[in-house]
């Protein structure tokens, strides 16, 4: 982008443009030159203090911006990249909607599922929105077990998804310094317990449901070769589990990432993709010493490779003594 | 012309009133004029063309029925003289029981009803076949429900409504509510139970017992009822066990041509599970499913019906049930738990510092 700068420009922008060793002034002139009447030279003066003016407030702008991204660099990390981020916002509006679709069903006795069902005007149109939401679930299921199997990047989140005995270590701890028995906070590495259980009750949840819902919505071919208490406990277990999942998802989800005091509002990481070092370094300090005293040793300065390459190390026994810090 | 009517049947009433006051008077029987010749046993008109017509009156039936202590001329208002020359007029039940008539005869809006009803919308077309009232109660041995000896006891309706529904008859004789009635298993659903009498609505109409909508809880009046079912030994908790099913759900949100009970089990036709001509015995099943599910194959007679999963007899669906109860409950009591643990330690910590 290039700006009617008082200096003469930097850089000539192409043959076609001819050399302007006229200033600013002349320009001007030029530009208005064809009015009936010339500009007189205080006209000329007061744009000219005008341009100038706004061409500072541009630049400064500019550098505002350019300092913003690079305190960022220095300060946040990706924590999510696109590609998780997108699977994720897929997949809440997936369960969402077929939330909103589904429940009525279930209590289809209720005075509020009368109302929602007056304001969609019957079964129809809700059946359909729960299917179309049904087809984006397990699309995106799929796809993640394509991601979780090949992707490299996949292969290696899943990886650190995997519980082990270190989770009910951590977990055990977590309980004893929230009674105040220990002053030592478990140190978490990219993913917690509590995420651990998040991400698998999804993975449960999932699973069961599109298993179950594709029985149901296919019923005659499902009758067809298996028999009917198969179907009947298809619906229990779809309707259960629908039950389960909704619950789960507004007391433990809501409270982890939207009402715990630490994430109040929200915490947007999934959304943006970032997290500030500062929060990092307190939720995920297995995670972060191992990308920054990385960066250190290899003199890196992208964050994202860092996470990239470094070798999961999630059989670490005890997290090992820290001066002690409180963060809180 | 209605009033005069009236008058005349009060003044009827009052002539009898008066022979009955008159000692001498009352050992002579009121019908004994008009049985001089209609009690005589095969008293006939013969009409044009051959047919005969019975005009013979027997009077011990008719003094059985409810119109047993009145005497003709009160219905049959225009035989002044005997004998009478001229064939006397048609009569009708509603010259008497119309709402607000004076001579105490009972109406309880059947006619009304009747009216609605498809024999009463054939008669007004014109249908020559259309029931009116005597098709059903007859002329002369009109008798309460409650007697055994009526038309329109639970006994005697499938034959009543069988003299014109003929094949309906036939069928119905040996599905399991003929068979149990003519038993006399009074509990068993006769026409009447089903259709109902005088508001008798066709099939497509939403206040028909028959309308799609309703059939389960016409069945539920009986097969719903408790203490009935467990007297009969039959599930009582079929028809709650449907209205929670898909099709019962569906039906409730309007979508008519989804099952209910008449579609599997047929309705006059009904047998029991038990008996091999059955449309619900197992080896049948998948035929009746394949009826709206053309790819059921014989699976879907494995596993139960009328599935309601709180109850043990669902079996494996019942324990599925279960666990996610409890399954459900444990988890989530879990996370509170740990929400509240999260939040005193945070407030805790809060404090310290």
């Amino acid at each position: 982008m290039s700006y009617p700068d008082e200096n003469p420009p930097r850089e000539p922008q192409g043959a076609k443009i001819p050399p302007q060793k006229e200033n600013l002034a002349q320009r001007i002139q030029k530009v208005f030159s064809d009015l009936d009447y010339p500009l007189d030279e205080e006209i000329v003066e007061e744009i000219l203090q005008d341009v100038r003016k706004r061409v500072e407030q541009e630049i400064v702008k500019q550098r505002r911006k350019e300092e913003k991204e690079r305190r960022e660099a220095r300060e946040f990390v990706t924590r999510f990249n696109l590609n998780i981020r997108v699977q994720h916002f897929l997949l809440a509006v997936a369960v969402l909607l077929l939330i909103f679709t589904g429940l009525p069903i279930k209590f289809h006795e209720s005075a509020w599922a009368d109302i929602y069902f007056r304001f969609l005007g019957g079964l129809s149109l809700s059946r359909w929105l729960h299917r179309l939401a049904a087809i984006l679930l397990t699309g995106i299921s799929l796809y993640h077990l394509f991601y979780i199997s090949f992707h490299p990047e996949g292969k290696r989140e899943f990886r650190l998804m995997i519980p082990t005995r270190k989770d009910f270590k951590d977990f055990w701890q977590n309980i004893r310094f929230y009674l105040g028995l220990s002053s030592q906070k478990p140190k978490f590495h990219r993913f917690s317990y509590v995420e651990k259980f998040d991400y698998w009750a999804v993975y449960w949840g999932v699973v069961i449901m599109v298993v179950s819902g594709f029985l149901l919505w296919l019923h005659d071919w499902t009758l067809a070769i298996l028999p009917k208490f198969i179907l009947d406990i298809a619906r229990e277990v779809h309707s259960d589990e629908a039950f389960l999942a909704t619950v789960a998802i507004i007391m433990w989800h809501f409270y982890n990432v939207h009402l715990n005091p630490h994430n109040f509002p929200f915490n947007p990481s999934i959304f943006t993709g970032k997290i500030s070092r500062e929060k990092m370094r307190e939720e995920h300090p297995l995670e972060y010493d191992e990308i920054f005293i990385e960066t250190l040793t290899t003199a890196s300065t992208s964050h994202t490779t860092a996470v990239a390459t470094s070798s999961p190390s999630s059989e670490d026994s005890s997290p090992p003594p820290e001066p002690s810090e409180h963060h809180l | 012309m209605k009033i005069s009517k009236v008058w005349g049947v009060i003044f009827l009433i009052g002539g009898m009133v008066a022979v009955e006051a008159v000692p001498g008077f009352a050992q002579v029987d009121p019908l004994r004029r008009c049985l001089l010749c209609h009690g005589k046993a095969g008293f006939k008109e013969v009409l044009e063309g051959g047919k005969e017509r019975p005009l013979y009156i027997d009077v011990e039936d008719f003094r059985g029925s409810a119109h047993g202590n009145m005497v003709c001329t009160i219905c049959h208002t225009d035989v002044r003289t005997i004998p009478h020359l001229s064939r006397p007029r048609r009569i009708h039940c509603l010259q008497c029981h119309y709402e607000g008539n004076v001579v105490g005869a009972p109406v309880e809006r059947k006619p009304e009803k009747y009216k609605e009803s498809v024999h009463g919308k054939a008669l007004e077309k014109g249908d020559p076949r259309a029931p009116d009232c005597r098709d059903c109660h007859t002329s002369h041995s009109v008798r309460q429900a409650s007697d055994s000896a009526s038309t329109v006891n639970k006994r005697h309706v499938p034959e009543t409504c069988g003299r014109c529904h003929l094949s309906v008859f036939t069928a119905y004789s040996q599905s399991v509510h003929g068979t149990a009635l003519s038993k006399g298993i009074l509990e068993s659903a006769a026409c009447s139970d089903c259709h109902r009498e005088h508001d008798l609505l066709p099939k497509d109409d939403p206040r028909s017992s028959l309308y799609p909508q309703n059939v389960a809880n016409t069945c539920a009046t009986c097969h719903q009822n408790e203490t009935l079912m467990r007297k009969l030994g039959i599930p009582v908790k079929q028809v709650q066990a449907f209205k929670e099913s898909f099709h019962g759900v569906a039906i409730e949100f309007g979508f008519l041509k989804v099952a209910n009970c008449v579609s599997c089990h047929g309705y006059h036709d009904i047998l029991p599970q038990s008996d091999i001509r059955s449309s619900i015995h197992p080896t049948n099943l998948a035929k009746t499913c394949g009826k709206c599910h053309p790819r059921v194959t014989a699976m879907v007679a494995r596993g139960k019906i009328h599935v309601l999963p709180t109850e043990p007899s669902s079996g494996i669906v019942y324990w599925v049930s279960q666990f996610f109860k409890w399954f459900t409950i444990l988890v989530l009591l879990g996370l509170f738990l740990h929400i509240l643990l999260d939040l005193f330690g945070r407030f805790r910590a809060h404090r310290t510092t």
